[in-house]
């Protein structure tokens, strides 16, 4: 249960405020929060057991590098799916800003980054108001969107292969401090603030508003189409600065960056849990899904193994973990 | 939609008519639209009712790979393991569907990425080619794919299952109001199974004809556009994403239309790079269209 939602007949009474639980059924009500942290214990435990390297301090570093623009692009992605909606294009914006980075770095300095981030500001921009303006299911105007940002992608690139030379450039992600690298530093203030956002402010609470009763929300004096935009917006901004801090970290990609995100980017918004339904969970929760989800990834290709199977491994975690966060109670119907 | 596609013929037609109108052009544009159409029926039910199948591509590479495995143990026999991976699959999304209630996008699109997973590691990273299965695509009529004539009863029956038949009105009912459809005693959990097998159904007896009009191999990597472009057909056909209205005989004028400008754009001076970006706009504007008077609609 999300701690800013006490759903109705929640036995809590008002007689006796601190009421001790059985174990059961606290285990039962906190189950999305509690089942992440022994999942993240599983996985350490359970690679630490079959490879020994895996706690050593390359592979830290590993992990590190593996999960940091992975959280920031999922934090995006985490406010859509607490709105109800779903943002598809996040990859493909990750993808362009990355690109327009190492395209234009020696040619425009570091304008290059806020422009970057402009670019995908501005699709978010556009994804909003499909979504919010002109009515279009989420799902499918932000596959229109990505699709139009693939090609103009593969347009900017032509499909070749290209590195950075700018070492200042890559010294945003790849600066060590207190033996980890800065991305790591970026990934967590990123988080940190975004849960900020969305606990303690009252974007945050119209946020969760929105997610859990659209049509309540609106009756309660909330301009829900402003914030479907805003949080799209949101979405698009992290996306491309992911984007340019993995740029930042790989030094160099082609037009295959992020082919194989789209999916474990989603499970780890769902392990994390929060519901496809809207209104529960949020970006504080995505940490845990996101360290599950990478660190499983990178626990795996350690071990060799290969990325056909992970795809099966991530898949069916998706679909497990979207069906046991989703609230039953409140959805009559679902397309 | 016809005038449309009317207007797009004569469009090419009266740009460059020494390449759009020629027998090996109409040809190729029949190749491509029997291959989209053949994806998008089965999820063209799923549209009406409002849902969305993404699962098509995952069956088509899963059965390719299943058929390269079972072909020493039952020979021939072995391409019927399309319809019958076409039919389980829908029958467990429908299940979990109605079950599990998650939106069926997501359950959909996770499935095919593990499908895709599982062709990838059965087949061991390589396309596995299957030799035997050539006369479904042994020219008949000079300039007609033989696959056009093998989908034309499937197309058929499709039509008539949702033109003339009880389950094709229930079916607009469930898309265009859940809600008053199950008051009005429509069993809506029933349907939603059914119309997910249908789905899976119709995908799996395309796939056999695909499997051999697509080369006789499936692939192991997943091609994006493989799974987009039906759902371009679809939406550009006229069936609204929230369901209700269109069908399959809007999805086979669509993928029409949509591969006579894909072709025409083709044979354009443009880069490839550049139609892939317009081929993204037709498909937000065809949502944006679609989705007109939706004013009431709660969007998701």
């Amino acid at each position: 249960m999300s701690p800013n939602f006490r759903l109705q007949g929640d036995p809590v009474s008002k007689k006796f405020p601190i009421r001790i639980l059985p174990l059961t059924e606290w285990l039962r009500r906190n189950l999305t929060i509690i089942g992440p942290i022994f999942a993240v214990a599983a996985v350490v435990l359970g690679f630490q057991l079959i490879n020994p390297f895996f706690l050593s301090y390359d592979g830290i570093i590993t992990l590190v590098y593996a999960m940091s623009y992975f959280l920031i692009a999922a934090c995006g992605l985490t406010f859509v799916i607490m709105t109800g909606s779903f943002d598809f294009s996040v990859v493909s914006l990750l993808k362009l800003a990355a690109l327009l980075c190492v395209l234009y770095i020696d040619r425009v300095g570091f304008w290059v980054v806020p422009l970057a981030l402009m670019f995908t500001t501005g699709f978010g921009l556009i994804n909003g108001l499909l979504v919010a303006k002109f009515r279009v299911p989420s799902f499918m105007a932000t596959l229109g969107i990505s699709i139009v940002v693939d090609g103009i992608a593969l347009y900017l690139s032509r499909g070749h292969l290209y590195v950075v030379n700018n070492e200042t450039f890559r010294a945003l992600s790849t600066t060590f401090i207190a033996g980890l690298p800065s991305i790591f530093y970026w990934a967590i203030g990123i988080w940190l603030l975004i849960s900020f956002l969305a606990l303690l402010t009252p974007f945050g609470r119209r946020t969760y508003a929105l997610g859990g009763n659209p049509i309540g929300a609106s009756l309660s004096g909330i301009d829900v189409v402003k914030q479907r935009i805003y949080v799209f917006l949101l979405s698009g901004f992290l996306a491309g600065l992911a984007g340019v801090l993995y740029m930042a970290q790989m030094g160099g990609g082609s037009i295959s960056i992020g082919a194989d995100m789209p999916i474990p980017l989603f499970a780890s918004v769902v392990a994390g849990g929060t519901a496809l339904t809207g209104g529960v969970g949020g970006p504080h929760r995505t940490l845990m899904g996101v360290i599950i989800i990478t660190w499983i990834q990178a626990g795996l290709s350690m071990l060799a193994v290969g990325r056909d199977t992970q795809m099966i491994v991530f898949g069916l975690i998706a679909l497990v973990m979207s069906i046991a966060t989703m609230d039953r109670r409140r959805i009559k119907s679902v397309k | 939609m016809v005038l449309a596609l009317l207007f797009f013929v004569l469009l090419f037609s009266v740009l460059y008519p020494e390449r759009f109108l020629t027998p090996l052009n109409f040809s190729t544009i029949l190749r491509q639209f029997i291959t989209l159409t053949l994806f998008a029926l089965g999820p063209s039910f799923v549209v009406v009712m409002g849902s969305l199948d993404l699962s098509y591509v995952g069956i088509w590479m899963l059965g390719g790979i299943l058929t390269w495995l079972l072909i020493p143990a039952v020979g021939q026999w072995a391409i019927l393991v399309f319809p019958l991976l076409g039919l389980v699959t829908g029958f467990v999304v429908g299940v979990t569907q109605v079950r599990a209630r998650i939106p069926s996008f997501i359950l959909t699109l996770s499935l095919l990425i593990v499908y895709w997973g599982l062709t990838a590691t059965l087949s061991g990273g390589y396309p596995r080619p299957v030799k035997g299965y050539e006369w479904i695509n042994r020219p008949l009529i000079p300039y007609i794919p033989t696959p056009v004539l093998w989908s034309l009863p499937l197309m058929a029956v499709a039509v008539f299952l949702i033109k003339y038949t009880k389950i094709g009105v229930h079916l607009y009912a469930i898309g265009s109001n859940e809600e008053g459809a199950k008051l009005a005693g429509i069993n809506v959990h029933r349907h939603k199974v059914l119309t997910f097998t249908l789905s899976g159904l119709f995908t799996g007896i395309g796939s056999v004809i695909l499997f051999q009009h697509l080369g006789g191999a499936t692939p192991v990597e997943l091609n994006l556009n493989n799974v987009v472009w039906p759902l371009v057909a679809i939406v550009l056909g006229g069936t609204p994403l929230v369901g209700g209205s269109g069908g399959p005989q809007r999805t086979i004028l669509g993928a029409l239309t949509f591969s006579v400008v894909y072709r025409g754009l083709y044979l354009s001076l443009l880069h490839p790079e550049v139609i892939q970006l317009l081929v993204g706009l037709m498909l937000i504007v065809a949502i944006v269209i679609g989705s007109r008077g939706l004013r009431e609609v709660v969007v998701t």
